[in-house]
């Protein structure tokens, strides 16, 4: 590889970059022993996907593990018709104790929202459920160029518009744009 | 509202001449500034202070990574969560960059990740999360001596944090830096409590995402708290994606990061969405509404020649020309004196050959190399008819009168004639055929010359004789004519479009002309296709043609018609003023579109700078209002008055004390930052309460460093001890063990 000549801005870029570098910099309040999971970096789809699926297992195999003291009424979900599920439920509604608190933060959140299906007077909240809800409200219409009120749309694009000059605009756009701008307001077609 | 209510009236003012030239705003993005010293100062002091009276204080935010101590006012460290981490395989040496410092490096800005899953408040990346964290701990003095970061630690977290990612967070505080207590708190609830609420409602905007929380006596109604997903990160994603429909072909490198302070520093809310926005590119005042910023560019170097270097120019140039003319005029003469000269010879020989003996004659045109008596005549008049005119043109003189032709052997039989009689008159019907056609020409021109002029006069007849019908006549003519530039603007726009019916119309007349059997005009029992029969076949060639031929000449520029056209309607109809003509309709003036890009001034495409020119205008309300109106930008959620009147009519009712929490909308964040924002709460909330509802709107003192203020005031109180995490009860009870507060996250009831 040519080396190539350096020159005082290039030292003094390298100087610098030397400076703020924290890689070679000794970090003794780190822990030697730190052996961070490899897969720990999850997306939330990911982490919200793992959740579900571990419940599921362990809601499974919860009877017969012996870990941890099997919750009657979780099974008791009204097969056998001796419990009423009214029942059930009420019962399902006490605080957990405290000694439940050693057991799987995701599995009490989870199982905290399965029981809050409808009865439980208040649900925990999580990532996904304080989630805003679609607009009851009206859906104003503004022009897709020029972000003005839009009385019109393009039949031919589906580009809403405000007024003729906007019009020849639109269609004198190139290929894909019109897709571009329904993308901006999140109209487009989304092919799977 | 037809368009034809919306055109504007006709501009009283002249723009070109009133406004003042653009006040030009520079790019703003978020660039390296300088080297910061670890500062062991504090670190000394907090250790000092003795153990539950110092913390860290992290606010963990998805803009900014804010640390500091638990005792001081403000944070030392304002950090961008973003790490770069790159191998320089020349010297063999591994860089590692966190926060603004990543910028310092054009190869590490090439290697920048972020802590945060974009547009979320969640940490996903943990190796980047734990070298911020390093930083921090670097820049703030920790030396490890203790074995570990020996400091209390109080950190924010996004509302309804995942169970994974605050277990990780945990996880690395504990096992990785051996901090001795953890503590987690919402941010948005920090920052109320810094300000003092005690019951209401917090509005925090911030930049991944919108919360909106009630507040009952100091404790957060968690259950009752809704996130719309927009934030100032997503405003500027919206602004980027509404600049690059805007501004195609931009020559400059438009990013997110100068688009985020765009948002800051040009954008409001407008109090009257609707209204206002329908007016902004409105003439009036939309100097003021226009903003423009300025990329930088390079000017393209135009060599501007001073008038006297043009005058020298000019001056070169002739005296070159006169050179030549003088040059050719000696030429000329020179040419003119050797024919003189030939002349005289030939006509002194012509006074020789007088009296002489026929051998001897034959004997002195041998010489000459002359035919005959009848050669050397030709000869002497030709040279004098060349020596003539040289002088005519020299002195100037006027043009001699043609000479009467002669053409007294065309009617005489050829068998009458002897050889060189004939060619004498084979001679002379040739030049009686040019002078004819010549004749012929000038008659045809004076016959057109007559047909306009009294086109032109049966024209003003009409005119005379009603007026009415003529001007009718006239606008119709005009309004074909507009048609006509229509239509020809769009076949040629159509043209560049390749799937455009008039492209594939042109591909199959190309490839009918390019087949060995053209299908075309076929009639039944006739192999031959006729084509060329018919004159209108050739057009079929004008029709392929793309590029502007010379045979467009030839057809008239329906521009000149018009322009003639529109003259006339000008002069005599009274209804028709300078303002109907075509050149003022599609004048910039005129234009909604040219206000939307170019502002209210006209645009020069020559000028580099203009062209490195953003117009914010529609923009700088239409980017704010998407958190008000989120199907603006194709979000499928409530706005933050949907959300907050819903909160508040409806989900509190149960707790029976509405109006406490109408009495305090505290907003916080630096997304509420927006000119406005608490007059469109107040004004939007109002519609859904009753009238007498009393409703109180403030914002906090600082949206911005509020959070981590009110952390730190919450780490030197008592509660704090009460509900951070110890390393013993870490390592009895795992990760996934919290305890529950008023001011943070509760998993568990």
């Amino acid at each position: 590889m040519r080396m190539a000549p350096p020159t005082p801005e290039s030292e003094a870029h390298q100087a610098l970059i030397a400076q703020l570098d924290i890689h070679s910099i000794p970090k003794p309040f780190r822990s030697q022993t730190w052996k961070p999971n490899q897969r720990r970096n999850k997306n939330i789809k990911t982490i919200l996907g793992d959740a579900v699926r571990k419940e599921a297992s362990t809601m499974a195999t919860q009877e017969n593990s012996g870990a941890a003291t099997p919750l009657p009424d979780d099974s008791g979900t009204s097969t056998n018709g001796d419990v009423t599920p009214a029942v059930s439920t009420a019962s399902s509604m006490l605080q957990p104790n405290l000694a439940q608190a050693s057991r799987n933060l995701s599995k009490l959140v989870l199982e905290r929202n399965m029981k809050s299906n409808g009865f439980s007077t208040a649900p925990n909240a999580t990532y996904t459920n304080i989630e805003s809800a679609p607009s009851m409200a009206h859906k104003r219409h503004y022009c897709d160029i020029t972000g003005l009120p839009a009385p019109y749309t393009d039949p031919k694009t589906r580009l809403r518009y405000h007024n003729k000059e906007v019009f020849g605009v639109i269609r004198t756009l190139g290929q894909g744009v019109a897709e571009q701008y329904l993308e901006a307001r999140g109209a487009h077609t989304i092919l799977k | 509202m037809a368009p034809s209510a919306m055109d504007p009236a006709p501009p009283a003012l002249q723009p070109e001449s009133i406004i003042t030239p653009a006040k030009l705003y520079p790019p703003r993005e978020t660039r390296f500034e300088k080297y910061i010293e670890p500062e062991t100062d504090a670190y000394r002091s907090a250790r000092s202070r003795g153990s539950g009276n110092a913390a860290i204080v992290i606010d963990n935010g998805s803009s900014f990574t804010r640390a500091g101590w638990s005792f001081e006012d403000s944070p030392r460290l304002n950090l961008v969560p973003i790490f770069s981490k790159y191998r320089d395989r020349k010297i063999g040496k591994t860089y590692a960059f966190v926060g603004q410092d990543v910028y310092s490096d054009t190869t590490a800005r090439g290697h920048m990740r972020t802590a945060f899953e974009a547009g979320s408040g969640i940490v996903s990346n943990w190796d980047v999360m734990e070298s911020i964290l390093d930083y921090v701990f670097i820049k703030m003095g920790i030396d490890g001596q203790n074995g570990g970061v020996d400091m209390p630690i109080v950190m924010t977290e996004t509302v309804a944090n995942l169970p994974y990612s605050r277990k990780s967070m945990t996880e690395i505080i504990f096992e990785c830096y051996n901090a001795p207590s953890l503590a987690y708190g919402i941010d948005a609830l920090f920052s109320y409590d810094y300000n003092n609420g005690k019951t209401g409602l917090v509005v925090s905007s911030s930049h991944s995402s919108t919360h909106v929380i009630p507040v009952l006596h100091s404790k957060a109604i968690l259950t009752q708290a809704t996130r719309l997903n927009w934030g100032g990160l997503q405003s500027a994603e919206y602004l980027l994606k509404l600049m690059k429909l805007k501004y195609p072909t931009f020559p400059g490198k438009v990013n997110s990061s100068q688009m985020e302070s765009m948002v800051q520093d040009h954008c409001y809310l407008s109090k009257e969405y609707d209204q206002e926005i329908a007016k902004y590119l409105d003439w009036t005042g939309l100097e003021d509404r226009d903003h423009v910023i300025q990329y930088p560019y390079t000017e393209e170097i135009i060599v501007q020649k001073s008038e006297e270097e043009l005058a020298r120019i000019a001056e070169k140039r002739k005296e070159g020309g006169r050179r030549l003319q003088e040059q050719a005029a000696k030429m000329r003469l020179q040419k003119l004196v050797a024919k003189e000269e030939q002349l005289d010879h030939y006509r002194e020989l012509q006074s020789q050959l007088v009296n002489q003996t026929k051998k001897e004659i034959k004997r002195l045109l041998d010489e000459e190399e002359l035919k005959d008596e009848a050669a050397l005549e030709r000869k002497i008049k030709e040279l004098d008819k060349s020596v003539r005119k040289a002088r005519i043109k020299d002195v100037g003189g006027p043009e001699e009168e043609a000479e009467e032709p002669d053409y007294s052997l065309l009617d005489t039989p050829d068998d009458q004639l002897d050889e060189a009689d004939l060619r004498k008159k084979r001679l002379q019907r040739m030049a009686k055929g040019n002078n004819e056609a010549r004749a012929r020409a000038k008659a045809e021109k004076a016959r057109e010359q007559a047909r306009i002029d009294e086109e032109k006069r049966a024209d003003e007849e009409k005119r005379e004789k009603d007026l009415e019908v003529w001007l009718q006549e006239r606008r119709n003519a005009r309004l074909d004519l507009v048609q006509k530039i229509k239509e020809r603007d769009r076949l040629k726009a159509d043209l560049g479009n390749r799937k455009s019916l008039a492209s594939q119309i042109r591909m199959k007349s190309i490839a009918n002309l390019a087949s060995d059997a053209p299908t075309k005009k076929r009639r039944r029992g006739n192999d031959d296709d006729n084509f060329g029969m018919n004159d209108d076949d050739w057009g079929v060639y004008r029709q392929i043609a793309t590029a502007d031929g010379s045979d467009d000449e030839e057809e008239e520029d329906p521009g000149v018609t018009l322009k003639s056209v529109e003259g006339d309607l000008l002069k005599y109809d009274p209804d028709f003023t300078e303002e109907h003509t075509l050149d003022a309709q599609t004048d910039w003036t005129k234009s909604l579109v040219h206000a939307f890009l170019r502002g209210p001034r006209p645009f020069d495409p020559q000028s580099q700078a203009e062209a490195h020119q953003i117009h914010l205008n529609v923009e700088r309300i239409r980017v704010p209002e998407v958190i008000f109106q989120p199907s603006i930008a194709g979000l499928d959620q409530a706005g933050i008055i949907e959300i907050a009147a819903d909160i508040l009519t409806t989900r509190l009712n149960g707790i029976g004390q509405q109006n406490e929490f109408l009495k305090d909308i505290f907003l916080t964040g630096g997304a509420t930052m927006f000119q406005n924002f608490d007059e469109r709460m107040r004004d939007g909330l109002r519609s859904h309460l009753p009238a007498d509802a009393p409703l109180v709107i403030r914002r906090a003192k600082d949206p911005i460093l509020d959070a981590w203020k009110g952390a730190a005031k919450w780490a030197s109180g008592n509660k704090w001890k009460t509900a951070a995490v110890s390393r013993e009860e870490y390592l009895e009870k795992g990760a996934e063990y919290s305890k529950e507060h008023d001011l943070g996250n509760a998993y568990s009831a």
